[in-house]
């Protein structure tokens, strides 16, 4: 048997390729990657056939299994605006800074009293706040506060959608008709449908009848 | 490293040489964090937007119309009704104390949609018949097109199938969806999610089913 020879130079590797390989993966997933926004409660919410895309701006109503609702909308101006309504409607005090701050919060649980006390906490702080849900009460529908966020929320979108549409017709540009605020429900499958029904008469109370209900994926079924 | 160093220790002496540098620029701790990097963008990113299934609620009723509305009834139909644990019956035609049969159905394909396209055969050879038409059509030709769709608007509206769907306190948010996508699988043209809920003798018939 021949003596194998072994190779005199050091055994080496060249790394740029897989090196050039994983920086492009890593490029792509930071492109298209969005990040999951923190959100004060877990929701599983049920699978449809559907395919319809989200819209690009809503009004997010979460109800978590317990039949909590929180509120949370995607356009900071007009969740700015919609806040300052609210706080009118409920003489409830804030500052500039604390109005600010609550345009970045994300979904919201809390009745208006308690809202400038959780602002004031750290961001990391404010997931440990048990959040009671905003309150709603079916019976007396027009006082509770879930319908003033609905009501307020409804007529500001909408203000605020035709303010850029004019805006851009005036300087003559192109103007994107699906950026207009609509009602998203986020709820959890094993959330009482009566419960949903209630805050959904809630929402219907303050005329918004038109209402995305945000599932997971499923496989279309074949003929 | 990726390379070995196999240089061993001291020659024979000799001449003290400038040590030869290798130009090679070892690799290996830059692809650690391109890939410590990569597993953070891939776990953390949230790969699927979610979608949405569009409902629409009819305005809210003054209290003297909802005086004045009666429970819906259909001849010609279907209701679901849906119950606690997952569970979910029909009947056919209008609510009877003496003729209404209640069967349990399920979710899944032999269950609820077997008994969803049965009842909507009319409208799916239709629906089917209109599509090859569509495909047979150019696709820039948008006033022949727009006569199909019309078509198949009339023939939707026209669908004798209304399904009524019930729920008591019991049913989740689950099954209701579970039920919507059915119909829309089905493509169900008048379905209608009732909102005062079950009848007493929808309660009861239910009762029935569930202890025995």
């Amino acid at each position: 048997m021949p003596k194998v020879s072994m190779p005199r130079s050091t055994p080496s590797l060249d790394m740029t390729p897989m090196v050039d390989l994983a920086f492009l993966l890593v490029t792509f997933f930071m492109l298209t990657s969005s990040f999951r926004a923190p959100e004060p409660v877990f929701v599983d919410p049920p699978t449809s056939t559907t395919e319809d895309q989200i819209p690009k701006q809503v009004f997010l109503v979460t109800v978590d299994d317990k039949g909590r609702v929180f509120i949370d909308l995607t356009n900071p101006a007009v969740k700015e605006m919609v806040l300052k309504d609210m706080m009118r409607d409920f003489k409830v005090g804030m500052s500039a800074e604390e109005i600010k701050k609550f345009a970045g919060a994300g979904p919201i649980g809390l009745k208006m009293e308690s809202i400038p006390a959780y602002l004031e906490l750290e961001v990391n702080e404010r997931t440990k706040v048990e959040q009671p849900g905003v309150p709603y009460d079916t019976l007396n529908i027009k006082k509770s506060q879930l319908y003033h966020w609905a009501y307020n929320a409804r007529l500001r979108s909408h203000e605020d959608f035709n303010a850029r549409k004019d805006e851009a017709e005036k300087r003559g540009l192109p103007f994107d008709n699906t950026t207009y605020v609509q009602f998203a429900v986020k709820a959890d499958g094993k959330t009482k449908y009566n419960v949903l029904k209630h805050v959904i008469q809630v929402f219907r109370e303050a005329k918004v009848k038109n209402f995305q209900m945000i599932t997971g994926l499923e496989a279309k079924p074949n003929d | 490293m990726a390379e070995i160093q196999s240089n061993g220790g001291g020659g024979d002496g000799g001449k003290k040489r400038a040590k030869k540098q290798s130009t090679k620029v070892d690799m290996t701790p830059l692809v650690d964090l391109a890939f410590l990097l990569l597993t953070f963008f891939v776990l953390t990113s949230t790969f699927s937007q979610p979608k949405v299934l569009r409902m629409i609620f009819p305005e809210k009723l003054n209290e003297e119309d909802l005086k004045n509305m009666k429970q819906p009834e259909v001849k010609d139909g279907i209701t679901i009704l849906l119950t606690r644990d997952n569970r979910v019956f029909w009947y056919r035609g209008a609510l009877n104390e003496k003729t209404t049969v209640l069967e349990e159905t399920d979710f899944t394909k032999n269950g609820l949609r077997k008994i969803l396209v049965e009842n909507n055969l009319p409208l799916l050879t239709q629906l089917r018949d209109f599509e090859k038409e569509m495909n047979k059509i150019d696709e820039k030709d948008t006033a022949k097109r727009n006569a199909v769709d019309a078509k198949v608007k009339k023939a939707q509206f026209d669908s004798k199938l209304v399904v009524l769907l019930k729920n008591d306190e019991e049913a989740t948010y689950r099954n209701v969806i579970d039920v919507m996508d059915e119909f829309m699988i089905c493509q169900i043209a008048k379905y209608f999610a009732v909102d005062e809920g079950m009848a007493p003798l929808e309660k009861k018939l239910i009762a029935q089913k569930l202890k025995s």
